[in-house]
């Protein structure tokens, strides 16, 4: 699984940092969110989902991989899970 | 081109008085009603103006680019009126700070004030603000009585906002009345002279600050404030003024009302309380964002459409008034199941009560902070608290801020484990001094040793 917090729509309500510590940082400067590593591993996929459904701004999406290859491999564009 | 009384037929009306007493009463009513048949509508009122309830038009609306927060008190751009419906009396001469200011102006403050307000910064202060806990708790904790608004949920919020902006911290009291009783004393009221008067003194005294720290700075947001350039210039004093009292009023009377809240529901809640204290490692966090949406202590914002837009089929126009609420948006089925009950480990909890979009309250983490702090401390000290019905006392009106005057509460008397407030606010006022703790992030990284 691969996440993105879209830096253009995060405004720093910092929830998923709160919800899924293991994967989202936050500036020290402005509160905004990053995530720690672009695999989320296993053990942290739900809470990443979490994150994803309780961000006030819906900047969070995630990508599943095997979809994000067999998108690819058929010419057609990825699908981001909102 | 059309006007909003040209679509009356075909636009969704809805009379929408916030500022009454049938509003605070009837809420979950007037609520569902909107959710059901219009979750946006038109309302005559107050020169009539938009009221957005429902989850999806609060968030586009919240996000929209034709949306304005701006404040235009001297005529100058397109005569906006800012974020208050009907405008303050007190606001007349003045803007709310950066709330009522649009890109790029905001962003100026915004980024001023960041360095002192994120997460990280704020985490600082945490043994700051367990201490001044600590002694509002020690004041009561012998007699088995006391107030949790006047004794412990006024106190810390204005002591920890002074500390930040960088006022002498004994001067707490001097701002503790006028920050609170400005939002609930209705200007017909006999109070109102006095109160505005103890509003004038808290301003005399900013101004005095302002100039002190041109002087001979120290640090905190009053400096960021004083040494903030616009393309090169000095913004009016009376600007920063305005965003002074923004983070005065942000900061005292919203923590409070949710402190409060939260105190009164766990009181009638006996054994969520007992839930919720044990299971705090895991439940503080999910509990603490389910209050902030079921209170909801800034129940709204005005805005003012700055270019035509469609919100699905209703048609708002350039020039309009807007009201969106955070507290009804909080409260729909769409967004949260069983919306109007309070559930600690609620999911997916994506609401609205520090608002949307580049305004997300600054001091969202400055409210969380110190109400984890000051909730825990009352588990933790007075775990069997009772809270006094007939004592409590809620604001008549909920168009400004769901609040509380008094919330007074007996427990089992406990051992004091230090010195009370007047004595610690002193201490503090030398820690403060000695480890320059309202600095920036990007000054100071390391915590507040209270010892």
């Amino acid at each position: 699984m691969h996440v993105r917090v879209d830096a253009t729509r995060c405004q720093g309500h910092t929830l998923c940092a709160m919800i899924a510590p293991e994967s989202f940082e936050l500036d020290d400067v402005d509160g905004h969110a990053h995530p720690i590593h672009d695999e989320v591993p296993e053990e942290h996929q739900a809470a990443v989902r979490e994150a994803v459904q309780s961000c006030p701004e819906q900047a969070i999406t995630v990508m599943i991989e095997h979809l994000t290859r067999a998108r690819a491999a058929h010419g057609a564009p990825t699908e981001d899970e909102r | 081109m059309t006007t909003a009384s040209d679509n009356s037929e075909t636009t969704p009306r809805y009379h929408f008085d916030r500022h009454t007493p049938e509003y605070r009463e009837n809420f979950l009513e007037i609520t569902h009603d909107m959710h059901a048949k219009c979750p946006i509508a038109w309302t005559d009122t107050y020169e009539g103006h938009w009221v957005a309830a429902g989850g999806q038009e609060v968030f586009d609306l919240a996000r929209c680019p034709h949306v304005s927060n701006d404040h235009d008190v001297h005529n100058q751009r397109r005569g906006y009126k800012g974020i208050s419906i009907p405008k303050m009396i007190d606001s007349e001469g003045f803007r709310g700070g950066m709330l009522e200011m649009d890109d790029p102006e905001h962003r100026f403050y915004r980024s001023a004030l960041n360095p002192y307000l994120s997460p990280a910064a704020v985490r600082r202060w945490e043994p700051f603000v367990d201490e001044i806990v600590r002694a509002c708790i020690d004041d009561h904790i012998e007699t088995g009585q006391i107030d949790f608004v006047d004794d412990l949920a006024n106190v810390v919020p204005a002591v920890l906002t002074l500390a930040m902006l960088g006022v002498p911290l004994e001067k707490w009291t001097l701002y503790n009345e006028p920050a609170h009783a400005s939002v609930y004393t209705a200007p017909n009221s006999p109070d109102s002279g006095r109160i505005r008067d103890l509003y004038m003194n808290m301003v005399v005294d900013l101004f005095t600050n302002l100039a002190e720290i041109r002087e001979t700075p120290r640090p905190g947001i009053i400096n960021a404030l004083a040494e903030l350039r616009i393309d090169g210039e000095p913004p009016a004093d009376i600007e920063l003024i305005g965003m002074l009292n923004l983070l005065i009023g942000g900061g005292f009377d919203t923590t409070t009302a949710l402190t409060a809240h939260a105190l009164e529901w766990l009181s009638e809640h006996p054994s969520d309380r007992i839930r919720l204290s044990a299971g705090r490692d895991t439940l503080l966090n999910p509990a603490t964002e389910e209050f902030l949406r079921y209170f909801t202590p800034a129940p709204g914002d005005a805005r003012t459409v700055s270019d035509a837009v469609n919100i699905g089929e209703t048609r708002l126009q350039e020039g309009e008034r807007l009201w969106l609420s955070w507290a009804m948006a909080n409260r729909d089925p769409n967004l949260f199941d069983e919306p109007d009950s309070v559930i600690l480990d609620r999911k997916a909890n994506r609401h609205f009560s520090f608002g949307l979009g580049v305004h997300r309250c600054i001091g969202s983490n400055v409210a969380r902070t110190v109400f984890k702090s000051m909730l825990t401390a009352v588990l933790d000290r007075m775990p069997d608290y009772r809270c006094d019905a007939a004592g409590a006392v809620h604001y008549d009106t909920i168009g400004v801020i769901q609040g509380m005057r008094h919330l007074p509460a007996t427990f089992t008397p406990g051992e004091r484990l230090g010195p009370g407030v007047d004595e610690t606010v002193l201490r503090l006022q030398k820690i403060c001094e000695e480890q320059e703790l309202a600095r920036p992030i990007t000054e100071r990284k390391d915590s507040a040793q209270i010892g």
